[in-house]
């Protein structure tokens, strides 16, 4: 069995070496790599009943099929997630059926409802590219090898959840009317949910480590830009308009907008006059969860107490 | 490890067409074989396969290492490849 130091272990890792069982593994490592899949599982299975309340609203039964497909998708993901972290001795039970609603560690975009066909598909076009340039950096670059084949399917289903929030954002937006000023009330309040997702600036950011065990490729600032950089345009070229601009002299995407910012959740909107807040106001409302958080969990969990007992 | 509901895992292969090797594609918990196939095809849709099987994970004798999520099902009289 390999017994590394930490720093041995980082030095082995920048050298390109895959870990395949967590007896290779250093307590620094292991803690590292929970927390990181444990979000990532919380997240596939909790956008589940964000998107199943939401599929109620699909227009027609094409896109009821394409709606649960979608559902399916994450929920195999959540599984598949759950099973890794099994594999690292944490309890899949105790995960999925033992914590308190608020103990998942799911983003606060999937404490919200989804209202309408209109923000289940802006949720596919955003939230899903958030999910995969968080997971696609995470599979060029993780020194985890199970993880790392997880990712091969993760990836391709997203990229479909993607396309098809993209084309039905297409349709909406050329229709004009109701449906554009519908379409742009989405983007009004999930573009900076989905910017407040990267989570801590950079130069705020507290170590974790993910990057010295190569768990991830890009830090937050980065990620955020690469969703920025397909997102913006996309936006732009249907018209929509988003709080953020491309500045050519920086060369990067910029906010127009203080961030972070406060959020009322009852009305869906960003409270951009009322200025900044810090970081820890941001995590204290992330901590008290959203509208829908208890609702979501229970819904996919409610039915698991009485079938366990009628087998035991 | 069980799962409450009586499960176990099961390793999941898979081979995308004639020709290909048949690869380790994942992992599923199931109560028995029969829920196993099932939960596989359903989960790991991302190819029309051409061919997939799971096996029991208390099936698969490592031969040369000895860690990772097989390494419990070492023979005790093993000594080696």
């Amino acid at each position: 069995m390999a017994s590394y130091t930490e720093d041995e272990l980082k030095k082995k890792i920048r050298g390109g070496y895959i870990l395949e069982s967590p007896e290779e593994m250093t307590p620094g490592y292991r803690r590292a790599l929970i927390v990181q899949l444990t979000v990532q599982a919380d997240t596939e299975l909790m956008s589940a009943p964000a998107y199943w309340f939401a599929a109620r609203h699909a227009p027609s039964t094409n896109t009821q099929v394409s709606a649960h497909a979608i559902i399916q998708d994450e929920l195999a993901h959540a599984n598949i997630a759950y099973r890794l972290l099994e594999d690292l001795g944490v309890s899949k039970e105790h995960l999925v059926y033992g914590r308190e609603p608020h103990e998942f560690k799911h983003p606060y975009g999937f404490d919200q409802p989804l209202d309408n066909w209109a923000e289940l598909v802006v949720a596919n076009g955003f939230f899903d590219r958030a999910g995969i340039c968080l997971l696609g950096d995470v599979h060029r670059n993780t020194s985890y090898g199970p993880l790392k084949r997880a990712l091969v399917k993760v990836d391709m289903e997203e990229t479909f959840h993607l396309r098809h929030g993209e084309v039905w954002m297409r349709r909406l937006a050329r229709a004009g009317g109701a449906a554009t000023e519908l379409l742009q009330r989405c983007v009004d309040w999930m573009f900076p949910m989905t910017i407040e997702w990267f989570g801590l600036p950079d130069d705020l950011k507290h170590h974790s480590g993910q990057l010295d065990y190569k768990l991830k490729g890009l830090t937050n600032d980065e990620l955020r830009q690469v969703w920025m950089s397909s997102t913006v345009p996309l936006c732009e070229g249907l018209g929509l308009s988003v709080p953020a601009h491309y500045d050519e002299e920086a060369d990067e995407y910029v906010l127009e907008y203080p961030f972070p910012c406060e959020y009322d959740p009852d009305a869906k909107r960003w409270l951009f006059d009322d200025g900044e807040i810090t970081w820890q106001a941001v995590f204290e409302r992330w901590k008290g969860r959203g509208p829908m958080n208890e609702i979501y969990v229970d819904s996919v969990r409610r039915s698991r107490g009485s079938v366990a007992s009628w087998l035991n | 490890m069980s799962t409450g509901l009586g499960e176990g895992v099961y390793e999941v292969f898979a081979r995308k067409r004639r020709g290909e090797p048949l690869r380790h594609i994942g992992y599923i918990d199931a109560p028995g074989d029969e829920l196993a196939r099932v939960y596989a095809w359903k989960t790991y849709d991302e190819e029309s396969w051409f061919e997939m099987c799971v096996v029991p994970r208390g099936a698969v004798i490592p031969v040369n290492r000895v860690e990772g999520p097989w390494a419990k099902n070492v023979p005790e009289e093993a000594d080696g490849p």
